[in-house]
């Protein structure tokens, strides 16, 4: 029995401290790792909105995309960047789910009129050397300037205009899927998103 | 044994990777480029000395048949400590290597230093242990990962070394690469070591 107990207190203490030390670094990373990971939206959303001078990371719209497979409702954030008080470009993330290997979360940046200024990949996990070519500036350029009327969505090899990657067809597909999409959902919901309500969550 | 026999196995004799064969999990998954391979050898390094320090001081504190939870708690924070970290002020490392860095609590490498050195010597030798194994273990880390960077990209910790006419041997950095160089590289030490004796 007081074996029993020494084992019991000894975890215990151990586990105790190991507790304590956590709490301390965590406090000491909260903000640092916020931080960071604002600092990752903000690069993104810069990268492809138009020049704005607000900050498109607070002035957001959240609608409602789809439900899931347990019926839950999907959500997706609309980042707008104002310049002078008007929308000058709205920023959101799509997520192609038919890559060749896990997802891929994609930051499309668009004009008020739903033509595309640019395009970010913000995580993949293509392949090393092929697919991930997804993520070099000439792919990413090609969207610049293209809308649902002035392009056919698809890539070449299944008869659109984008160019794919030699040795790996899948990737684009996906990419150029999940932006069509992405603009296909910006065009029938463009009155709510653009609804200038001077920034909800402000 | 000397203190600095105690260190200097680590890097050569017992090399974690090349010599016991501990910890390959890490060592084949992140070893896409130098840089991860020294990010990664590090965290673990950190990890290893700072559990080698604390096992072997609370070594008579701690009863045998609750020695291994133990040890797992105390990896365990200092693993989170590493993580949180290394989320906080090295971003982009902490995105190239990802779930590496939490799976660092079951790299048998730590947990076999605690068990087989620290819990059964004193302070000082214990940590010059976890110092030599570490580095050891970043060595081999660095080293896999700048063979498979070289042939795999072209280049060696982000500098291109070979032109832009190399056609990169793409398979290096796919995870048969990883089995390829790791193979190869053992195979020339084991060459290495048999011609010295």
């Amino acid at each position: 029995m007081k074996e029993l107990a020494r084992l019991v207190l000894v975890l215990t203490l151990i586990a105790a401290g190991a507790g304590l030390i956590l709490s301390l670094v965590e406090r000491a990373t909260r903000e640092p790792i916020a931080e960071q990971r604002r600092q990752e939206t903000l690069r993104a959303l810069s990268a492809v909105l138009p020049p704005a001078d607000n900050s498109p990371d607070t002035d957001t719209v959240s609608l409602v995309v789809g439900k899931d497979r347990r019926g839950r409702e999907l959500q997706r954030l609309f980042f707008r960047g104002r310049k002078g008080g008007e929308v000058s470009g709205v920023a959101f993330k799509v997520v192609a789910p038919d890559g060749y290997s896990g997802n891929i979360a994609i930051m499309v940046g668009i004009d008020p009129t739903g033509t595309v200024t640019g395009v970010e990949i913000l995580s993949h996990a293509e392949t090393p050397g092929l697919g991930d070519k997804i993520t070099e500036a000439w792919f990413k350029e090609m969207f610049k300037g293209r809308n649902l009327d002035n392009a056919d969505w698809r890539v070449k090899k299944d008869g659109g205009e984008f160019d794919q990657i030699t040795g790996a067809t899948i990737s684009p597909r996906a990419v150029v899927g999940a932006i069509h999409r992405g603009l296909d959902f910006f065009k029938t919901h463009q009155d709510e998103i653009l609804a200038s309500s001077g920034g909800s969550g402000q | 044994m000397s203190l600095a026999r105690e260190f200097t196995k680590g890097l050569w004799r017992d090399n974690a990777v090349f010599r016991l064969l501990l910890g390959l999990c890490p060592a084949l998954a992140v070893t896409t480029s130098a840089v991860n391979g020294l990010g990664m050898g590090f965290a673990t390094t950190f990890v290893l000395v700072c559990s080698n320090f604390v096992v072997a001081s609370l070594r008579k504190v701690i009863p045998a048949r609750v020695r291994i939870p133990s040890f797992i708690v105390i990896i365990a924070s200092f693993v989170t400590v590493v993580q949180l970290c290394m989320e906080a002020y090295f971003y982009d490392l902490h995105k190239a290597l990802g779930i590496f860095i939490p799976l660092i609590v079951v790299n048998c490498l730590i947990l076999g230093r605690a068990e087989a050195y620290a819990s059964r010597n004193p302070l000082l030798p214990s940590v010059v242990d976890g110092v030599g194994m570490g580095l050891g273990f970043t060595l081999a880390l660095f080293v896999l990962g700048s063979v498979r960077e070289l042939f795999g990209v072209g280049t060696l910790l982000g500098f291109t070394v070979f032109g832009a006419g190399y056609q990169p041997l793409i398979l290096m950095i796919l995870p048969p690469g990883a089995f390829i160089a790791m193979g190869l590289l053992l195979a020339g030490m084991n060459r290495i070591e048999s011609l010295r004796k």
